[in-house]
């Protein structure tokens, strides 16, 4: 398969801050890639380096076959950008902005008309043409946000965040219609804090901490091969560790303490529950293991400031 | 650099976006000279009487419509551009499309100056009914031209400012102790000649004097050599600070 972006010993730094600190991935044609992190681990400065927006400080990144670059326009033409803050004209209406940004892409006048009927319809906005923006939902701006990205019919979509502050009706939508363009063959990178949304629309996921990336793979893997099957989460006090521990760790493949809380990662929570009632331990609740395990495993489960 | 025909894009977008300010903006364009024109013009000229064998609106028209046309793009440019950088982060979106950075500061600088011109022929034409008239119709077209001239220069030097103002706030500094002194040093209301020698030193740094002495010259149709340095001034300042506004906007919308 085809490699549409690639990155090697990728460098960011702004002023003596390091944002992306040598990183290296390859993004195929056709999927959907997720950067995940917490906030400030990079995933946002990675992305605009790649859209070309952020300057590369240091090292390869390669879009399409040509360096990424600020003025690199070729490479500007070829992708659409959902932007993680509301970046809307408020000055015009709904139509206003797809039409203005669709001169951005000096798209013909006809044509732009067409696809603007096309991609309001895709988005459930067309009631909303004439519209100020003031008068759109926060869904209804991420919506014409997902239509204006789409104006240039782009080869790859950047996808920052793109469902922050939704209700889960607006972004159930949202990712339907990311999931639908996949499947038309666009390249989707997607950044995101919610796993739940990278195990619904990533195919291969990074997560990144700190400017680093610490694994790289595809998202069910990922879980089984970090976390296994199950978690057992079980609340005893901190001095009842060394006891819980002994007795229950043959059952699991690790275990980690977090506030009041022990986790236990199994492959089958089966035997460590049977030892958990023998035990008399009756505060615990056992779960199938998700991304979002992983994701804590890796950066820590305590507040990142 | 990095511009393009994309200039002209940005400002059709601030064309589109002007349709909803336009009665408001047109008035205003209209109000402000009659303000000047009646207080100064009628008020004072009365007291003022004749200058240089003509009334004294012919002297104070010409220099008031280059001050209207430094106030519009100035303005415009200044807390026009800065509400598109960090309220509406207008720009955020642009330079993610093949308009460059330097291609939307560009379009916003054009547009600056296109507004201080309306400004500047709205007060023209209040003059010419007024009965003040330029004296001959190359004299408009010159003086259109003018606008256009002063109108870039204005709204790069407050591109400038912009591309630095951490807040609102900031802006004040730039119009207080910049603008303001202008309209009072560069020979609007009244000539120089009666200034010490280091005032008359002080308004030759001024960009506005300079354009001041143009406008003047073109109204009257009465035209001399020291002109051409003023235009040299004007031209030079204005290249220099559209070469800088744009390279420190850059800096600031490209991280």
């Amino acid at each position: 398969m085809k490699i549409l972006v690639s990155a090697r010993d990728l460098r960011k730094n702004y002023g003596s801050l390091t944002a992306v600190d040598g990183i290296a991935f390859e993004i195929r044609e056709g999927e959907c890639f997720g950067f995940l992190g917490p906030n400030g681990a990079g995933k946002t400065t990675t992305v605009k380096m790649i859209h070309c927006v952020s300057p590369v400080t240091s090292g390869t990144l390669i879009v399409n076959g040509l360096p990424a670059h600020i003025n690199n326009r070729a490479l500007k033409k070829m992708t659409g950008i959902i932007p993680q803050e509301i970046t809307l004209d408020v000055d015009l209406t709904v139509y206003e902005n797809l039409i203005i940004f669709s001169k951005f892409f000096d798209i013909p006048k006809r044509e732009a008309r067409k696809r603007i009927a096309e991609l309001l319809k895709f988005v459930e906005l067309e009631a909303k043409r004439d519209s100020k923006i003031s008068e759109l939902s926060t869904g209804m701006k991420r919506r014409l946000l997902v239509a204006r990205a789409l104006l240039n019919q782009p080869k790859l979509i950047v996808a920052d965040e793109p469902t922050t502050g939704l209700d889960p009706q607006a972004r159930h939508l949202i990712w339907q219609r990311l999931r639908q363009l996949k499947s038309e063959g666009a390249t989707l990178i997607l950044t995101t804090q919610y796993m739940e949304e990278a195990q619904q629309l990533c195919d291969r996921i990074v997560v990144m901490y700190q400017g680093k990336i610490l694994k790289e793979g595809v998202p069910s893997k990922l879980v089984a091969d970090e976390i296994g099957r199950e978690v057992v989460e079980v609340r005893v006090p901190k001095e009842e560790d060394d006891r819980v521990v002994a007795q229950l760790s043959e059952y699991a493949s690790g275990h980690e303490r977090v506030g009041d809380t022990l986790y236990f990662y199994c492959r089958d929570g089966q035997g460590l529950m049977r030892k958990l009632v023998e035990l008399d331990l009756h505060n615990y609740l056992t779960r199938p293991a998700t991304l979002e395990d992983v994701f804590l495993k890796l950066t820590g489960r305590s507040l990142i400031e | 650099m990095n511009l393009s025909y994309r200039v002209y894009y940005i400002f059709i977008r601030n064309l589109y976006s002007y349709k909803r300010f336009i009665v408001p903006t047109f008035l205003v364009s209209l109000i402000e000279p009659l303000f000047y024109l009646v207080t100064f013009g009628i008020g004072m000229g009365a007291y003022i009487g004749y200058f240089g064998g003509k009334p004294y609106l012919y002297f104070l028209v010409p220099g008031v419509l280059v001050s209207s046309v430094m106030l519009t793009s100035s303005f415009e440019c200044l807390y026009g551009t800065f509400v598109k950088i960090i309220h509406e982060k207008l720009y955020d979106s642009l330079i993610a499309t093949p308009v460059s950075a330097e291609d939307a500061v560009a379009g916003d600088i054009a547009w600056g100056a296109f507004r201080g011109m309306i400004s500047g022929t709205l007060m023209m034409a209040v003059a010419m009914v007024m009965g003040v008239m330029p004296a001959s119709l190359p004299s408009v077209l010159l003086l259109l031209l003018l606008m256009i001239l002063v109108g870039v220069m204005f709204a790069s030097l407050a591109m400038i400012v912009t591309s630095f103002a951490p807040s609102f706030d900031f802006f004040n500094y730039y119009t207080e102790l910049v603008i303001t002194p202008m309209l009072f040093f560069s020979g609007v209301f009244f000539p120089l000649d009666k200034f010490p020698g280091w005032m008359k030193t002080l308004s030759e740094f001024m960009p506005l004097t300079h354009a001041v002495k143009i406008s003047r010259a073109v109204y009257s149709g009465a035209y001399d050599s020291g002109l051409i340095w003023s235009l040299l001034v004007i031209v030079v300042l204005e290249a220099v600070a559209f070469a800088i506004g744009l390279k420190t906007m850059k800096r600031r919308l490209i991280k």
